[in-house]
């Protein structure tokens, strides 16, 4: 029993010394941002219908252990907002679809910096894999059955929507499973610049490229016209190691 | 510089995987396609439906499995050899024959098709029916309502012919307090507001609102839409709003929003509008349709069933209920090709208020009562006898 309670002792203290050091090479944080998405599809041969690109916003809890002092391993689970819109133009102006679509997402990345103790650049790249958690829309759609009133005899006509009324909506997206593709793989770059204050906040300041390479919809027809998402994000973060953060001492940067 | 390598493969490896992207189809209008063979016949129709036919939804109809099996066909044929062509008419019919669209019509530009009827599944499926029936002959209307249901010397009738359709309209009173309205077609909103002095169908629509608007007891109102085709959408408020004072919500449309088969609109309320001069009738109105009546005749029928006084007595209703306009004002619908004359088909899905849709299958009377041609041959109407049993 003595030898059982022994290796018990040993493992232990073996386990502490192993999550001390990596205490000591890991970070984690908090940061948030601006996201700009664009879907890349196609609206084909549609009358004066267009995609355009969309604001978001971003929050997430970086995640970084440092391998050695140029190289570090990210993660950075997020909830990130790709948001787009369809509209129609020239005399169909006024009916639109906005699309409000918001992700989790866990972007894997190596993180390269370089520059000097306290203020460095850094590049990230890697990949992400990404739940489409939920939607919204809101828009305003033509409605057959609201023609509202008479045109007089002779007056011109400017938008479709004087002969159907418009009817606005502002509803949950409510997600087609025989369509709708939920998760999505890609790739991500970023780049840099981070700054470390009194050895313990490391305050950064980065833009990063999300690349889909998921169709949002399954294979679920002949000739479908693929959709992916180019994501474009402007964030701001700070972290903190995580040995500070339980033993309230300051720790150089990794060396 | 000693990672140099590291750094060049692991960039590779993005770069390489930055190419997984699918590339978008070539997709052109179909009208675009060259008619120079019969592949191109069949890719401008198919894609054409791919994108357009709104009711991919809930149409059973295996749309990939259509080309898996007749684009090989089609490949096959010769577009200069009239048997070829004939076959190709066949082929069309074939792959249509589900489809759940009951507007959906083929017509033909090609000249060695000018004998074969245009393709019209649901008629086709309609005629193989075991309670089918030829519509009621427009007489039963014009001259037997009149001479025996309606009050003598309160009947007003009339017709006129445009290029492509005949519209007939019969009003009058039944016991001097039910007022009785037929129409064989819509477009009374247009010919209301027609004075030509041959317009025979503006003295029966203003006969109809002086009844509606005079008879101070009215103790019930029948639409009568038997056989009737269908037409403007714009008769909805025109000819309902007259008996509502209050908008009446009935139920939803969605079109198509984007390319995919399955991209829609969200759901739009369809309500009618009441006129200016609208009359709350509490009486009895009562919609009589049979399986002739299509379209704005279905779509009327389920405005009067959506009152707290409405009624539906006859057969189920045709069962093509989508409203259609012009391809680009919903991007959806209808389109045409260089070998297709027009792809008639709905722009958008109707969805009645108690969340069904009744395109393909139609709108069941709450009281069933079926054609009766031995009956109707003696001049007895039983659908519309089956309506004053209910007012009275």
């Amino acid at each position: 029993m003595k030898s059982k309670h022994l290796s018990f002792a040993v493992l232990l203290w073996c386990l502490n010394m192993i999550t001390q050091a990596a205490q000591a090479q890991l970070e984690v944080g908090v940061s948030g941002g601006y996201t700009n998405n664009y879907l890349r599809t196609s609206t084909g041969y549609r009358t004066f219908t267009k995609y355009d690109n969309r604001s978001g916003f971003v929050i997430g809890i970086p995640v970084r252990y440092h391998v050695n002092n140029w190289l570090a391993i990210q993660a950075d689970p997020s909830y990130i907002q790709k948001n787009y819109e369809i509209k129609r133009t020239h005399f169909y102006d006024g009916i639109y679809q906005r699309n409000t679509i918001s992700y989790i997402q866990l972007p894997l990345m190596a993180h390269f910096s370089f520059g000097g103790k306290k203020l460095k650049g850094f590049l990230n790249a890697g990949g992400y894999a990404g739940y489409w958690a939920g939607g919204r829309i809101k828009g305003v759609m033509a409605n057959v059955f609201n023609s509202g009133p008479d045109i007089p005899a002779g007056e011109q006509i400017y938008k479709y929507l004087q002969f159907n009324q418009a009817y606005e909506y502002n509803e949950k997206y409510e997600f087609d499973s025989r369509r709708d593709r939920r998760i999505e793989l890609g790739l991500v770059g970023g780049i840099g610049v981070e700054y470390l204050l009194a050895d313990k906040f490391r305050f950064f300041v980065e833009g990063r490229y999300y690349y889909g390479l998921s169709d949002q919809q399954k294979n679920y027809m002949v000739n479908q016209i693929p959709r992916y998402n180019d994501t474009y994000v402007l964030q701001a973060g700070c972290l903190f190691s995580v040995r500070n953060l339980f033993h309230h001492a300051p720790v150089a940067a990794s060396k | 510089m000693k990672h140099l390598q590291k750094y060049i493969l692991f960039f590779s490896i993005l770069l390489l995987a930055s190419s997984c992207r699918k590339e978008n189809p070539d997709l052109n209008k179909p009208e675009d396609y060259i008619e120079g063979n019969f592949s191109e016949v069949f890719d401008s129709y198919w894609n054409g439906m791919n994108n357009n036919y709104v009711f991919w939804d809930i149409d059973t109809t295996n749309w990939d499995r259509v080309y898996d099996t007749y684009k090989p066909l089609f490949a096959k044929l010769n577009l200069y050899d009239s048997s070829d062509v004939v076959k190709g008419y066949g082929y069309f019919q074939e792959m249509t024959a589900g489809l759940i669209d009951s507007h959906y019509d083929i017509s033909f530009k090609d000249s060695w098709l000018a004998d074969q009827p245009s393709i019209n599944p649901a008629y086709q499926r309609k005629v193989k029916q075991p309670d089918y029936h030829i519509p009621i002959s427009i007489f039963n209307f014009y001259r037997t309502i009149p001479k025996k249901y309606l009050d003598a010397g309160s009947a007003v009738r009339g017709f006129t012919n445009t290029a492509d359709r005949q519209y007939v309209a019969v009003t009058g009173r039944i016991n001097q307090d039910i007022l009785y309205f037929f129409c064989s077609a819509f477009n009374l909103k247009s010919l209301y507001e027609n004075n030509d002095p041959a317009n025979g169908v503006k003295p029966v629509l203003q006969a109809f609102f002086d009844n509606l608007k005079n008879t101070k007891n009215i103790k019930g109102v029948i639409i009568d839409v038997r056989g009737n085709g269908g037409g403007s959408l714009a008769d909805l408020n025109f000819l309902m709003g007259k008996l509502v004072d209050k908008q009446v919500d009935f139920g939803q449309t969605r079109s198509k929003l984007s390319n995919g088969r399955l991209d829609y609109s969200p759901w739009a309320p369809a309500f009618v509008t009441p006129s200016p001069d609208g009359r709350n009738i509490t009486a009895p109105i009562i919609a009589l349709a049979d399986s002739w009546s299509v379209s704005m005749a279905e779509l009327t029928t389920m405005v009067i069933k959506s009152l707290p006084n409405g009624h539906f007595i006859g057969e189920r209703t045709w069962g093509g209920n989508g409203p259609l306009t012009a391809n680009k004002m919903y991007n959806g619908g209808q389109f045409s090709t260089s070998f297709l004359n027009l792809v008639y088909t709905s722009s958008l899905i109707f969805k009645y208020r108690d969340g069904n849709i009744y395109e393909g299958i139609g709108f069941p009377p709450d009281q069933e009562v079926k054609y009766d041609k031995a009956a109707l041959d003696l001049e007895q109407d039983k659908q519309l006898e089956a309506a004053l049993k209910l007012i009275r």
